[in-house]
This record gives structure tokens, C-alpha cells and sequence, in this order.
């Protein structure tokens, strides 16, 4: 029989029963902030463009989208999506029954909590492309292969970096 | 005895209210303006001409035709308007009216249109002045929740995502948005175009009542076997495997 070992990292995805509002994704990640033993985190929803995308209304400013400005852990930075799923890696298994408990404080509504791989480990060609030979691989599964690199935001200790540059 | 239609097999209250969907006898629960409903649309500002393809038919001079003669024209054909378009966006979320079901209300009670069902969303072409007055009856009616449906013109996916935590239909644009008082302010026309002023649309359906009136079956809500448990199924499934029978048999040709 294998042991598992309770040192290891876990990575965990939470799904609330419904898109949550700025002021409630700020509470959330707030709570998990204060929980601790976070190794990364990524916040996943549909995207909230800044105007029309296409249409005859193409271009009209979506005002409703714009400066979506949410504050987690002191730091503050724009919300792109709206929240529909949370994964995260922490970086043991005891800080998930905090992690449970901090959902339940925040969210109001009923939520998914589950442990699993959601992450991928090993380099993709997209990876390659958008990061080059990066050395750290926390980064890995933590933006949709999609995305310009410009959606992404990487919050750490330190700082908070929104990459500009345009590919 | 006169012929009555039946429409839809079944007991269940989702059979119940598809019949009355497809029947047009529909509860009215609410009324706005029509010219509200125009500027929703945004094909024209509310007050304005139509504008036209072909000048009115009494002007054109029809030919001798035995068909023209028994089947009179909508107004707006009459008139020569425009063909313009509507189309809704129901939630998945026992949304009152889906696709199919708005189609076959505008097939079976809307004259001179033109329905197209497609698995989020559903749009109606009929000339201008009568696709006016089929989208105001689709606004007015029981088909419609103001905070599980919406008119999207564009960019209309929202049928099978999650609700907003206020209940409201996932809208990526932002055309409606759920008031301080609890009703449901139109914000936007049907692509995005901001509206000079917000449009009441009334207050949204409780949970409760919005899943007396779907016309959806769901596994959490009324499924198409009716009552769980039953000995029989309802007979909205049995008409269903009635009719797959029946077409897999006409398909089926042994040469």
C-alpha cells in the first residue's frame, strides 16, 4: 500500500454555483490570501472585453467592464474575467480544511471544492511560444493557451506584474 | 366537431406549458412601451420612419394571382418595410421559453416571420413593423423572464453558463443590469450600443416561479419522465419514442 505523503503539495479547484461579483472574487481571494501556503493561484471565468468586440456595435465602450479594480492581499490590480472557477496549489494538505473554511466565510452562495491535477507539468509548444525556456515552471497551466500575454497577471510576494508587452 | 390542436403529449407542468406556448394562449405579465421595445431593438430610433425594400403593395400593382387574393399581408408587407430580426438569449436556468419552443410560437402564431432555432439562442426575421409587434408579445408574455432572458443581437452566448450571483443571465456586454430597487433596467440595444435612457423591464421572476413556468425538463427540476418513481412514463416520452420509431423505420430502406 502506497502512503501518501502529507507534505506534498495539493492542488485544489473551487467552483461556486454561480459568476461572482468583483466586491465577493475580492472577498474570496482575500480569505484564501489569509489562509496561507498558497504556491500559485489562477482565476478563470469569461472574459469582460473593455468594448463591443464585433457587431454593429462594434467598438461602443462597455463601461460596465472597465476598472474592475480589485485588492488582494494590499495589492491591487484589474480584473479581467468574471470569477467562475478558482485552482490553486498549496502547499500542503493541511491548509486545505482552512481553505474550506475560508470559502464557506466568503462565499454566499453554494460551491464545488475539489483535490486534483489541474495544472499541466510538463511544457506545452504554446508555452514555448509565450514564455520561451522558462526555468520556473509554477508557471505552467496558469494561463489559457489562448490568451495574449498581455491578459496575464502574476501576483507575488513582491510585486504585482501585468506584462504590456504586445506579441 | 371542429379540429383542435394538441400540440404537446404529456401531463407534467413543462408539457403544460409548452402546449401554451405553441397554442399563443400566454398570460400576459407585464407591458412595455412599444417604443421602448423599438429602441431595445435598435434598428430604428423609436418614432422614426421605416425604412423600406419596396414601395406598398397597392402602389406596385399585383399580378392576377389566386393566392395573393385569399391571403392578405401583414402590415408590415403591405407596407414594404425592411426585414429586420430579433433574437433572445434564454438561460439554461429554467429560462420561462428555449429555442424551440420561441420558434414554434413564431411558426404557429406569427404570420410572415421567419424562425431560426440554434442551441443558445433563437432569432425571428419578419418585416420591420411585425417583428416590432412579435418581439413586444415576446417581452409582454409569460415567455419572457427579464433576468433569465435577454434580446442579443450580438455576442449572445449566456444560455448555458452559470447565473450571476444576482440572479441575472451572464451577459459579456452588459446590457441589462439588475437595479438598486429589484427591477431590471435595459441599458443597452440588442448589440451593445448604449440606450439614451434606462428602460425599465420590471422586476425578474422568482426561482420558484420561473421553474413553474419553464418549458425546459431538467433533472433537477421537472425531467421528461415525469414524476420519478411513476410506473408509467409520462407520455411526453412515449410520443417522443413513438415518433423516433417511426422515423427510424421510414429512414430504414432494404433494397
Amino acid at each position: 500500500m502506497v502512503t501518501e505523503s502529507d507534505t506534498a503539495s495539493i492542488q485544489v479547484e473551487i467552483v461556486p454555483s454561480r459568476f461572482l461579483m468583483p466586491a465577493t472574487a475580492q472577498k474570496l481571494l482575500n480569505e484564501i490570501y489569509g489562509n496561507g501556503g498558497i504556491t500559485r493561484i489562477m482565476v478563470q471565468g469569461p472574459n469582460l472585453p473593455r468594448s463591443v468586440p464585433y457587431g454593429p456595435g462594434r467598438g461602443a465602450p462597455i463601461d460596465e467592464n472597465r476598472e474592475l479594480l480589485i485588492e488582494v492581499g494590499g495589492q491591487a490590480f484589474e480584473l479581467c474575467v468574471k470569477v467562475g472557477r478558482i485552482r490553486l496549489e498549496l502547499e500542503s494538505d493541511k491548509y486545505f480544511s482552512g481553505l474550506k473554511a475560508a470559502c464557506e466565510r466568503a462565499l454566499p452562495i453554494s460551491f464545488q471544492i475539489k483535490k486534483g491535477k489541474f495544472f499541466h507539468t510538463r511544457r506545452t509548444i504554446t508555452d514555448y511560444a509565450k514564455f520561451g525556456n522558462e526555468e520556473d515552471t509554477r508557471i505552467l497551466g496558469l494561463i489559457d493557451p489562448k490568451a495574449k500575454k498581455s491578459k496575464m497577471a502574476i501576483l507575488s510576494e513582491e510585486r504585482v506584474t501585468i506584462d504590456d508587452e504586445e506579441r | 366537431m371542429a379540429y383542435k390542436p394538441q400540440f404537446y403529449p404529456g401531463s407534467t407542468s413543462v408539457g403544460i406549458n409548452r402546449r401554451k406556448h405553441m397554442s399563443g394562449n400566454l398570460e400576459k405579465l407585464r407591458d412595455i412601451p412599444e417604443a421602448d421595445v423599438t429602441a431595445i431593438m435598435g434598428h430604428r430610433a423609436p418614432g422614426a420612419d421605416y425604412s423600406s425594400t419596396h414601395p406598398p403593395l397597392k402602389e406596385m400593382g399585383e399580378p392576377d394571382c389566386p393566392v395573393r387574393q385569399i391571403v392578405a399581408p401583414t402590415a408590415g408587407a403591405a407596407a414594404g418595410d425592411r426585414v429586420r430580426y430579433s433574437q433572445w438569449t434564454d438561460s439554461m436556468y429554467f429560462a420561462p421559453s428555449i429555442p424551440y419552443w420561441r420558434s414554434y410560437w413564431g411558426a404557429i402564431n406569427c404570420k410572415g416571420c421567419d424562425p431560426g432555432t440554434l442551441s443558445g439562442r433563437q432569432i425571428i426575421e419578419a418585416r420591420e413593423r411585425d417583428i416590432e409587434a412579435y418581439t413586444k408579445a415576446q417581452y409582454d408574455s409569460e415567455m419572457t423572464d427579464v433576468a433569465l432572458c435577454s434580446m442579443r443581437g450580438c455576442t449572445v452566448h449566456g444560455h448555458s453558463l452559470r447565473l450571476e450571483e444576482n440572479g441575472m443571465q451572464f451577459d459579456m456586454l452588459a446590457r441589462t443590469e439588475m437595479g438598486a430597487d429589484g427591477n431590471v433596467y435595459a441599458t443597452k440595444d440588442q448589440v451593445g450600443i448604449p440606450l439614451d435612457k434606462k428602460i425599465n423591464l420590471g422586476k425578474p421572476m422568482t426561482e420558484a416561479e420561473a421553474k413553474k413556468r419553464t418549458t425546459i425538463f431538467r433533472a433537477d427540476g421537472i425531467p421528461m419522465c415525469g414524476a420519478v418513481g411513476a410506473r408509467k412514463y409520462d407520455e411526453a416520452v412515449e410520443a417522443l419514442h413513438h415518433m423516433w420509431e417511426l422515423r427510424s423505420k421510414w429512414g430504414f430502406r432494404p433494397e
